[in-house]
């Protein structure tokens, strides 16, 4: 009898946590200005955000105040960028070419496959993933092989127009852009599910997936919208944002990037 | 001697002067090769979009630069004269990027810009 209450209080207390888990929101905290930076990507280091500022063909690097303390110029429209092990990698949009920014050096990954407008990029173990704008795919290199996701237009498993990427330990998440919706594929290239079309998002440009959520930045509804990892919708936010293009987290904040805005949306979990 | 080296002096002055006022003269004859376009295009509404258009008007013969500004939806190109494109061929690669063109002006003058990007 005892053994069966305990359970019971076991999956009570469990029930209550993912209860939680569920209902924390995002809150809007702050905004911090960017002087002359029109922000496509983010990622961070450290205590540091790196930011695409595609306007003005470089990459800066930033404090948590938005002061810029380094910046790369002579970048050909940098779009989403990633980071892994100190390397922080920026697609070229216009020359179709991949820089590694590294210890203030920058260098080209060469890549197996023509691209036409690199939107966005991310690298997991020895895959680095490329979304291929106006190509309508996703492109998985490996050292070995080349694997290719999608095909143009708007059933499952199709793409229009994709302009980020991320991959999980098993997944590969595309921010569909002109499809208004997400996309997740295995890295056997198979359609997995899709996020988000039931929220009407208008231009779903930039994602960022942690170990529980998926959010994603809608540019033109101006809103960020927050998913698990099913693909529930958790929370809206919406108000304060100026075309958000870009999402990450550092140290349990989010920090939002805004296009138009040149600023970054600081959002704390209440 | 002090003569040899007055004479020197002079001669590169002369050089130094007739190189100068050869680049100025091919300035002014690159600057009077060149033409103007103004592509306004509706649906040019994200840098993506903007970019993207920017990239596929670079591809073309002749462009010498180009300046795009994403909030008109405007894109300005500054081109040779002698590889003027057609306004029909512009159209086409307006169209071809997943655009409507809504106007394309040619001028044997600059364009005034808001932006530039």
């Amino acid at each position: 009898m005892s053994f069966f209450l305990g359970l019971l209080v076991i999956s009570g207390c469990h029930e209550n946590k993912k209860k939680k888990q569920e209902t924390t929101s995002w809150k809007f905290s702050k905004e911090i200005p960017l002087e002359n930076v029109s922000p496509i990507g983010i990622v961070s280091q450290n205590n540091f955000l790196w930011l695409s500022d595609v306007d003005n063909n470089r990459v800066v690097k930033v404090d948590l105040d938005g002061n810029i303390l380094e910046a790369f110029n002579g970048l050909q429209r940098p779009m989403h960028m990633a980071i892994k092990e100190g390397k922080i990698y920026v697609p070229e949009y216009t020359s179709d070419s991949l820089k590694i920014i590294e210890n203030g050096n920058v260098s080209t990954l060469e890549l197996k496959e023509n691209t036409d407008g690199i939107g966005g990029v991310s690298v997991f173990g020895n895959t680095v993933a490329i979304a291929d704008f106006y190509n309508h795919q996703i492109i998985l290199q490996q050292e070995d092989k080349v694997i290719i996701l999608g095909t143009e237009v708007h059933d499952d498993g199709e793409l229009y127009y994709p302009t980020d990427v991320e991959m999980s330990d098993d997944l590969i998440y595309v921010a569909d852009a002109y499809n208004n919706r997400v996309q997740v594929f295995d890295f056997e290239g198979n359609y997995v599910r899709m996020i988000g079309w039931n929220e009407s998002i208008k231009v779903a440009t930039g994602l960022k997936v942690t170990d529980s959520q998926v959010i994603v930045a809608d540019f033109e509804g101006n809103r960020v919208l927050i998913y698990d990892l099913n693909g529930k919708l958790l929370q809206i936010v919406s108000g304060k944002f100026n075309q958000p293009t870009d999402i990450e987290i550092v140290n349990g904040t989010m920090y939002v990037v805004n296009y138009k805005g040149k600023a970054i949306s600081i959002l704390e979990k209440r | 001697m002090k003569n040899i080296f007055k004479q020197i002096g002079l001669l590169a002055l002369i050089l130094l002067f007739s190189m100068a006022s050869s680049t100025a003269v091919n300035a002014q004859t690159s600057e009077q090769e060149l033409t103007y376009v103004k592509v306004e295009v509706k649906g040019l509404a994200c840098p993506f979009c903007a970019y993207g258009l920017e990239k596929k008007l670079k591809e073309t013969d002749g462009v010498k630069n180009i300046k795009i500004n994403v909030e008109e939806g405007i894109a300005y190109l500054t081109v040779l004269k002698s590889k003027k494109p057609a306004k029909k061929m512009l159209e086409k690669i307006v169209t071809d990027a997943g655009f409507t063109p809504s106007s394309i002006v040619f001028s044997e003058n600059p364009f005034e810009m808001k932006d530039e990007n």
